[in-house]
């Protein structure tokens, strides 16, 4: 399997990307952020399809799409708002106007799918390299700014004094979900975002109780779907995403089984 | 000493004039009950001892190096994943490194000794009982030891045992560490069976009573929101 080079890239590509989801990931599920990174999917697409439609590669569409929209998100969320309702109104615009692109740009349907449902057999020697910077910089930038988002996503209601790194630390970690959900959709499709981001974190939890563990365990678990979802693949000639989907179904139900079993 | 001086002491929001004239002096190591309805300012005054931006007046003089603030609300839920040593741990921070250093550690046991946690310190808090919950919060705002201990409403969710078992560790502290506590509260009759005095919000003032009084203020403040009030949790 490993003789073809698209398989070689296919596995480098899932490993980092599940390494930079399990890390965000945690944060992502300790903040309550699952519907947000999923919406940021969504207008992901939409940076996408505008990608394609203005001729730029769909990831740096995505990429604009995605930071812009969470920057917008992070300030319009306040006391006075609440973070789904905002989060439904810009990516139901978002949607809307991917829909939109995609008709303006003639695009082909291969490429719409290849949006929505990842194409992980198809990333080139490029894109990898591509992926990896940003992988780096995604993890750099949350490792560096480590302490403060613990606090945030695990007690924000402990920072009773919001300092201007409190309070700048929200936008950057929002900032890299955007990225991380950019880099994590060409290996899953921005419609199966959460299944990588969202998942093995929650999983995780029931199994694990410090912050480093449940990174540490949600990589493994990002990890083993990943790996065997592209075995299962090449073995079957069946689409990558859905087996990675059903593998972390599969755990996330029996970790929460087990937790409630024994707690 | 005091470790809180006001002189004149005012807050406003905008127009809105939330205290006025405020002469209040808490003396060091002492435990103040601090009451008034909703909306009479004790959030206001708190936030104001914590220099949180607010539009303030006169002459307010705080001489903690350290206050420990335990909020009102805080949603733990059952699968909320960390121990309670690492939560207690959370915004203690010394430096930059991804693990906990023996520094931190020995800060984060002796808060959790002080709290009586020891043998829970590695249950998963969203597993705890509403009582070790509360008294988990109250050791995470002990890690910095601070000098001046702000608790809002801390007994609201708790059933009687439970209050008691708080207020007699916090009473501990205080006594032992000379630990100033705050304690924000609509639970007069409790309360009064700890604190050495009051700093009571009314209508736009501040009054500042001996303990001794609380006992009248307990007969004179009876409208139906002290004691009863049922707190969400």
């Amino acid at each position: 399997m490993f003789s073809y080079s698209f398989m070689q890239n296919a596995f480098i590509a899932g490993t980092i990307v599940s390494i930079v989801a399990g890390i965000v990931g945690t944060f992502v599920v300790a903040r309550n952020y699952a519907f947000l990174t999923h919406s940021l999917s969504e207008i992901g697409f939409a940076g996408a399809a505008f990608g394609l439609f203005a001729g730029w590669p769909a990831l740096l569409g995505m990429m604009i799409a995605t930071s812009g929209a969470s920057i917008a998100i992070g300030a319009l969320e306040s006391g006075y708002t609440k973070r789904d309702n905002v989060t439904s109104a810009i990516s139901a615009l978002a949607i809307g106007l991917g829909i939109l692109f995609l008709a303006l740009g003639h695009t082909s349907t291969t490429a719409a799918t290849g949006i929505l449902f990842g194409s992980v057999l198809g990333i080139s020697r490029d894109d990898l390299w591509l992926l990896v910077a940003l992988a780096i910089l995604v993890v750099a930038v949350l490792l560096v700014n480590y302490r403060s988002l613990r606090q945030l996503a695990f007690d924000e209601t402990g920072i009773f004094l919001q300092n201007w790194r409190q309070k700048s630390v929200r936008y950057i970690f929002l900032v890299m979900i955007a990225l991380s959900v950019s880099i994590s959709s060409q290996l899953v499709g921005s419609l199966l975002i959460f299944v990588l981001v969202t998942l093995p974190a929650a999983s995780a939890r029931y199994y694990t109780t410090t912050v480093i563990k449940l990174m540490g365990l949600a990589i493994v678990l990002a990890l083993f779907g990943t790996w065997a979802g592209l075995t299962l693949a090449y073995l079957t000639n069946l689409p990558t995403s859905f087996f990675i989907a059903i593998i972390e179904v599969i755990i996330y139900l029996i970790s929460v089984w087990q937790f409630q079993k024994n707690a | 000493m005091s470790i809180i001086k006001t002189k004149d002491f005012g807050i406003r929001y905008g127009e809105k004039i939330v205290l006025s004239h405020a002469n209040i002096d808490v003396p060091i190591g002492r435990f103040f009950a601090v009451l008034g309805e909703n909306g009479a300012g004790k959030t206001s005054f708190v936030k104001a001892l914590i220099g949180q931006n607010q539009q303030i007046s006169g002459d307010l003089q705080v001489n903690a190096q350290r206050i420990g603030f335990v909020p009102q609300f805080r949603e733990i839920t059952r699968d909320y994943p960390l121990t309670v040593s690492e939560f207690v741990g959370l915004n203690y921070n010394q430096g930059w490194h991804l693990w906990t250093n023996s520094s931190e550690k020995e800060a984060i046991q002796d808060a959790l000794k002080r709290m009586d946690l020891l043998d829970i310190q590695n249950k998963r808090l969203g597993l705890a009982s509403g009582g070790q919950k509360q008294r988990a919060f109250v050791a995470q705002a002990l890690v910095q030891n601070p000098d001046l201990l702000i608790l809002d409403e801390s007994t609201a969710s708790l059933d009687h045992e439970h209050k008691v078992q708080l207020l007699r560790i916090v009473k501990q502290l205080q006594e032992t560490e000379n630990l100033t506590i705050l304690f924000i509260t609509h639970e007069l009759k409790l309360v009064s069976e700890f604190a050495d005095g009051y700093l009571l919000f009314e209508n736009g003032e501040a009054t500042q009573g001996e303990a001794s009084q609380l006992q009248s203020l307990t007969t004179r403040l009876t409208y139906s929101h002290f004691e009863d009030e049922v707190h969400h949790v």
